[in-house]
């Protein structure tokens, strides 16, 4: 996909230093320490550009520590950030990657336009630049006749749109966004996509982070994953699955009756209060379950068989449901 | 239901350190500090003296021996400091001004008054007694009046004493002979031997001629107690944009901390200027406080006050982790601010040693420069240790920020 060609807000020679060739985002070997918290234990993984990434862990696993390393916000104790090609640290190259916080990050005693243009502003947008690029923002995020409005007057959905728009108004290559959808309703949460998807398909490059696995299914080329400060795994979804439970389906059963014990083979989902086990041939291995759950004595009052996804798989790496 | 209510509120306050603070303890510390001002009152080392300048023109000998007497007041600090005062085996003439130089020291506020014995008019011979005058600074409404009663009676006294030096030894001539007790009855009904002191007139040599000279000396304590108030509010700004991530996304920008401190500094200077600029035209226009004739030393008090207040605020926001605990960190130090720094109460009401402790506060050398403006009037360059001192607090508070603000960057 093409980069974003005539980012205006840029400097020539850094316009040129920067390798078509190099990954969007590069991460290297990061360290980061919080007195005995060690969040990141030599995070590595590269962003290709135009590539849409999700970057999924569970909580405390040194997501945020890694999103704050990738912006500049935090400084890692080792290793580096490249931005195509580049070292964040050198001067104006951040100004080519744009910032979602989870949090609303507007001035919410402003109208949207007054925002935007606060935004656009701080990353170098002037007269008319400013003012095309405003308008473009409004009209992208479907808010031009609300332009005036004081955003807090807005729904929850309309604010995460402005949130979003005020990181892209100066058309950055890559965009990290930090749970963008959190606490949206699905409308909105589809609206958010499609701009996403609306700047990517102009060769953004995304870098976001959810709690909802289905965005991550959906709505990314290549999943990482990480815990303890590590990538515990990185590819597509398909290569995930492959390379952790493989084609094996899930196989979940509801009981009753007195079951001394689980029968062989098969685990008990505490959370769920079901019996769980994968299965390579669900025609032949099914029956054979369940004539075990009959000699224990149990009764199966429900049986669901599930194809493998992100789900089992996040869960099969890290011991954890993602919200844990 | 009425009991869970409680129970539920109390469990609430319990759980709330800043609130249990508010609540408990801030009143307690502002008891103190008032306290503190008031309570040492009495017979202390610490009670306020009035500080005056002796003028003694007169060569007579009432005027040497009044001057005297009020050395030895305790509750009066004559300066200069007359080096030999209470050294009976040298009484050695107290250095005294001139009539002008000490109506000055009075009008610049070096001391709260002076006393002038002026040399009686030869062109009345009947009149050889000094004129004794009391030049006040209505500034202190309370020293004007003990220091003349305190005057009065040192002439008086000086003028009873003279007087029995002068009458005849009652020794000589013992009080029973009935003569004797008739010329001395007569004397005093005729005041022959015992003549009347001077009467003191007392001259308020600053206050007197302006249209409303109470207006003009609150005025700069009230604004720059909400001056106060204002900027630390509006520099909540800067952690509320911290809590909701405004500040990562700013710092992400373009900008850097030192602009963003910069900015806020100069729009919370801004904002302050005008307050206090609106504050003193509408107490021009509604209570004659003659603001037109002192625009230069307004001018330049308003904008250093603004820029400190403005500094000070930022300071307070780097320092608090929550725009809450801002909140109240910022009334009990603005409170005690303006308790200390005469914005409250005027310093001259409190101890000498509460009128030195508020000299470390923003408040008093604020207070201070304005009253030189609008009550003593005196030219900019009487100003410089006021614009100086703010000046330096701007420059030392806003450098503070800046520092606490680093942990901002590295988080």
């Amino acid at each position: 996909m093409p980069a974003a060609s005539g980012s205006l807000t840029q400097p020539d020679n850094l316009a040129n230093a920067i390798s078509s060739e190099a990954p969007a985002l590069e991460v290297v070997d990061l360290w980061k320490k919080y007195g005995q918290n060690q969040a990141l234990s030599g995070t590595s993984f590269s962003v290709k550009q135009g590539e849409r990434l999700a970057l999924l862990g569970p909580n405390g696993a040194g997501k945020t520590t890694l999103i704050r390393s990738m912006c500049g916000r935090v400084r890692a104790d080792r290793g580096q950030v490249l931005l195509l090609g580049r070292s964040i640290r050198e001067p104006d190259v951040l100004q080519r990657m744009g910032v979602i916080p989870q949090d609303l990050a507007i001035y919410s005693d402003l109208t949207a336009k007054q925002n935007l243009e606060c935004f656009g502003q701080l990353h170098g947008l002037r007269s008319r630049r400013l003012r095309e690029r405003v308008s473009w923002a409004l009209k992208w995020i479907g808010l031009e006749d609300r332009a005036n409005d004081l955003t807090s007057g807005f729904s929850g959905g309309m604010k995460r749109r402005v949130n979003i728009a005020c990181g892209v108004l100066h058309r950055p290559q890559i965009l990290l966004l930090d749970e963008p959808t959190v606490g949206v309703d699905p409308q909105s949460r589809q609206r958010i996509f499609d701009m996403l998807d609306e700047l990517n398909q102009e060769g953004t490059s995304i870098v976001l982070t959810t709690h909802h696995l289905d965005e991550a299914e959906t709505r990314s080329d290549r999943i990482v994953i990480i815990d303890h400060g590590k990538v515990v795994a990185d590819g597509t979804l398909e290569h995930l699955i492959e390379s952790t439970i493989g084609a094996r389906r899930q196989v979940a059963i509801e009981a009753t009756g007195l079951l001394m014990a689980a029968p062989s083979g098969l685990e008990w989902d505490a959370s769920r209060n079901r019996f769980v086990c994968l299965v390579d041939n669900v025609a032949e291995e099914l029956p054979q379950i369940l004539d075990r759950f009959q000699r224990a004595g149990g009764v199966v009052t429900d049986l669901e068989v599930h194809q493998p996804n992100l789900h089992h798989v996040f869960l099969h790496l890290t011991g954890k449901e993602l919200r844990e | 239901m009425i009991r869970t209510v409680i129970q539920t509120s109390w469990r609430r306050l319990r759980n709330n350190p800043s609130e249990l603070f508010l609540t408990f303890i801030v009143p307690m510390v502002f008891f103190s500090i008032f306290a503190l001002i008031f309570g040492s009152r009495d017979a202390s080392s610490s009670t306020p003296k009035i500080k005056i300048a002796i003028s003694n023109e007169s060569p007579s000998e009432l005027s040497e021996r009044s001057v005297q007497l009020l050395e030895e007041q305790s509750s009066l600090r004559i300066s200069p400091p007359n080096p030999s005062r209470g050294s009976k085996s040298n009484p050695s003439k107290s250095p005294t001004f001139k009539r002008e130089t000490a109506q000055d020291l009075v009008r610049r506020g070096m001391v709260s008054a002076a006393v002038v014995f002026s040399a009686p008019r030869k062109s009345n011979p009947s009149d050889d007694l000094p004129k004794v005058e009391i030049m006040t600074d209505s500034f202190d409404q309370v020293a004007s009046q003990v220091l003349a009663a305190i005057v009065q009676k040192a002439v008086m006294t000086a003028n009873a004493e003279i007087a029995k030096t002068k009458s005849p030894d009652p020794g000589s001539e013992p009080m029973s002979n009935p003569v004797v007790w008739a010329r001395h009855n007569n004397a005093m009904a005729t005041g022959a031997n015992f003549p009347q002191p001077p009467v003191v007139e007392v001259v308020d040599v600053i206050g007197g001629k302006k249209a409303n000279p109470v207006v003009a000396m609150y005025a700069s304590g009230i604004a720059v107690m909400f001056l106060l108030f204002s900027a630390t509010t509006a520099s909540g700004s800067l952690l509320e944009e911290r809590e909701n991530s405004t500040l990562d996304r700013l710092l992400c920008s373009r900008l850097t901390m030192d602009q963003l401190l910069l900015g806020k500094w100069a729009y919370l200077t801004i904002i302050g200027a005008i307050q206090m600029s609106l504050m003193f035209i509408w107490g021009a226009l509604v209570f004659r406080i003659d603001l037109l004739n002192h625009l230069e030393g307004f001018a330049a008090m308003t904008l250093v006050t603004a820029g400190a207040a403005a500094s000070f605020a930022l300071m307070l926001a780097a320092i608090c982790q929550s725009r809450m605990q801002l909140g109240w960190v910022s009334t009990i130090v603005i409170l005690s601010m303006s308790a200390l720094g005469g914005s409250m109460v005027p310093r001259y009401l409190m101890s000498e040693n509460i009128q030195r402790v508020g000299l470390l506060t923003f408040n008093a050398w604020a207070l201070e420069g304005y009253n030189k403006v609008f009550w003593r009037e005196l030219p900019l360059n009487e100003l410089s240790m006021e614009l100086a001192v703010l000046t330096t607090c701007g420059f030392v508070f806003i450098l503070a920020a800046r520092i606490f603000a680093i942990r901002w960057e590295r988080s």
